[in-house]
């Protein structure tokens, strides 16, 4: 380290920060005296220039004292006030509410803790330690992990370039089939307790935590257990690891607080990021072997298809809003065929607009979807008005979940009804084959046929689709193959029409097919 | 240096075996990518066999008791905690 020579920065410009050839070493960049992200020299440039991240373009507007940094040194490689995009102002990289913003070690822009103070850290310390009471009451053993334990063994505290905290335990399971279930139990747990889980994978979820005055925030638990000698802890490690390493729990102090710790935490922080890890570094990048991969992804992952994308969809500003612009053309389809409906179950409902036009109308109604929050506008105004509107749970992707509504929605009686629009079309063939099981469980075997209302974007002739990137998520079908999932399971097509419609958002031409899919025995 | 050597010496390794595998090499290849598929489909059972063992185990004593009130709540509930 002592031979190392410094970082030399050429320049700092609407491309990034352009550097001299030299060693890999680990740089902060400062506005204003304050750091906003991290590089590492070599790692993470292209032809000598590392180029801003994406999530901090939109805040380089301005002027502002740029200083880049050697993170272990503090060695001054750069300093000089740099004028980006159409400048005006000072640059500020702040929220709406102008709290200070950085990017994290995945370059996501958050609240980083070398922003916060005392009085700031003081609730999220005692979530965290009323979360792992609520573990402890519920049979496992938890403790900080990841970048929380890191801190709190190296710094006994907080790292400032850290923004969440993550939680870990070892389950006495030694099967991931039984490591799934207690996570479920887990859930169930916290679940009655009145907190609200979102799962991440069959091992790992986000537990949030209501602050003193407020706040919600979200606090990750991950599972772990040993097999054949080595500890797995979802999301990363799969290692060779003692149990006594872990067992029994020791402590660890974080900003003044004693929490549980592994029993030799340093072993654990080596497996989780290598055997340097009691040096800094704000750029870190797991480098998870491909087999660790392989069976974190074979044992526990598979049901969060396109829930990022839906849960940003419906954030921000979208939470809580209640739709406008009238009902779906499938919404008025269903009410001018069905005369009587004694339960109408939107699958895929979002934000709920159709649902509440048809519980204004009367109908007894209930919504289903897996981004969380995506109803609560048209709950809340439900609630208002006192309408037989229920919004539910379901993820395509959590068999259970399709079971456990399938069975309600099945136990109701009278006339029930389906609808999904452009659900088939924004899900995968495993979510397509889970829409059918559900539809099947819910109308199958009634007095009266039941009814499964879809329409979709389809594909063309001879069409193979090419999707513009992660966030084009309602991707076109082959109709053919939706029609076969369907009657494969037991509905018979009565309606299929194909129309060519225009879509919003300047994209081309499109048709879309109205599917009627019914349960007649 | 050794991330910048790996690519060259990979492609130096394949052409070796090439000439002395030849077609051989691309059926392992297959065959390689095909037990690797095939593993992890037996992986992805675990999560669906709990699954259903998770909803059965909290929904059998209701059912045993063959009490639909009982069998209602027990499903709402675990609808509601999941």
């Amino acid at each position: 380290m002592a031979d190392q020579v410094p970082p030399r920065v050429t320049a700092v410009d609407d491309a990034g920060v352009h550097l001299a050839p030299g060693e890999d070493t680990v740089v902060d960049v400062l506005f204003d005296g304050r750091r906003i992200w991290s590089f590492w020299t070599v790692r993470d440039t292209v032809d000598g220039v590392a180029a801003w991240p994406p999530m901090l373009r939109k805040y380089l507007t301005g002027t502002a004292e740029v200083s880049v940094v050697e993170h272990l040194t503090g060695t001054v490689a750069y300093d000089g006030e740099v004028t980006l995009g159409s400048g005006g102002g000072r640059i500020a990289v702040v929220d709406a509410q102008g709290r200070p913003l950085g990017l994290d070690k995945s370059n996501r822009i958050v609240t980083t803790f070398d922003t916060r103070d005392p009085e700031h850290t003081k609730p999220l310390l005692d979530s965290t330690e009323q979360l792992l009471d609520a573990l402890r009451e519920a049979g496992v053993d938890a403790f900080p992990a990841y970048g929380t334990l890191l801190g709190a063994v190296r710094e006994q505290d907080f790292i400032g370039h850290d923004s969440d905290v993550d939680l870990g335990y070892v389950s006495r399971e030694t099967h991931p089939l039984d490591v799934v279930r207690e996570s479920f139990r887990l859930q169930r747990f916290l679940k009655e307790r009145g907190y609200a889980v979102d799962r991440y994978s069959a091992a790992a979820f986000k537990v949030d935590v209501v602050e003193a005055d407020g706040t919600v925030r979200g606090l990750d638990v991950f599972g772990g257990f040993f097999l054949d000698g080595r500890l797995y802890l979802m999301g990363e490690i799969g290692t060779p690891f003692e149990l006594d390493w872990i067992f029994p729990l020791g402590t660890c102090t974080l900003a003044g607080r004693t929490l549980p710790a592994p029993a030799r935490p340093e072993k654990l922080l080596e497996a989780t990021y290598g055997p340097g890890w009691q040096v800094p570094d704000p750029a870190f990048h797991f480098e998870t072997p491909r087999t660790t991969n392989r069976r974190l992804n074979g044992w526990f992952r598979g049901m969060r298809v396109f829930r990022n994308e839906w849960d940003a969809r419906y954030s921000g500003r979208a939470r809580g809003r209640v739709p406008g612009g009238g009902p779906s053309r499938l919404a008025q389809f269903v009410r001018e065929q069905e005369e009587h409906i004694d339960l109408l179950v939107d699958v895929g409902a979002g934000q709920g607009g159709d649902a509440l036009w048809f519980a204004r109308d009367g109908v007894p109604t209930m919504t289903l979807d897996y981004a969380h929050g995506a109803s609560s506008g048209v709950r809340r105004v439900a609630e208002q008005e006192g309408l037989d509107l229920d919004t539910s749970w379901v993820n395509l992707h959590e068999l259970r979940s399709v079971l456990a509504q399938g069975s309600r929605i099945a136990l109701r009686q009278g006339h029930v009804v389906l609808m999904a629009n452009h659900l088939v079309d924004s899900t995968d063939p495993r979510g397509l084959r889970a829409l059918v099981r559900l539809a099947r469980m819910s109308l199958a075997g009634r007095g009266t046929p039941g009814r499964l209302y879809l329409e979709l974007d389809v594909l063309g002739p001879g069409e193979h689709y090419r999707p513009s990137g992660r966030r084009d998520i309602v991707r076109p079908k082959d109709l053919g193959r939706v029609e076969a999932a369907l009657t494969s399971g037991g509905a018979v097509i009565v309606h299929s029409t194909e129309t060519e419609v225009r879509r919003g958002s300047g994209k081309p031409e499109r048709p879309v097919a109205r599917l009627v899919a019914e349960w007649q025995r | 240096m050794a991330a910048v050597n790996r690519p060259f010496r990979e492609r130096v390794v394949e052409r070796v075996a090439r000439a002395v595998a030849g077609d051989r090499l691309d059926q392992l290849q297959q065959r390689l990518e095909d037990l690797e598929a095939e593993v992890q489909e037996c992986r992805q059972l675990n999560v669906r066999l709990a699954e259903v063992t998770d909803l059965v185990e909290q929904l059998l004593l209701p059912m045993a008791a063959r009490d639909e009130e009982q069998i209602a709540a027990a499903v709402e509930k675990y609808s509601r905690t999941m």
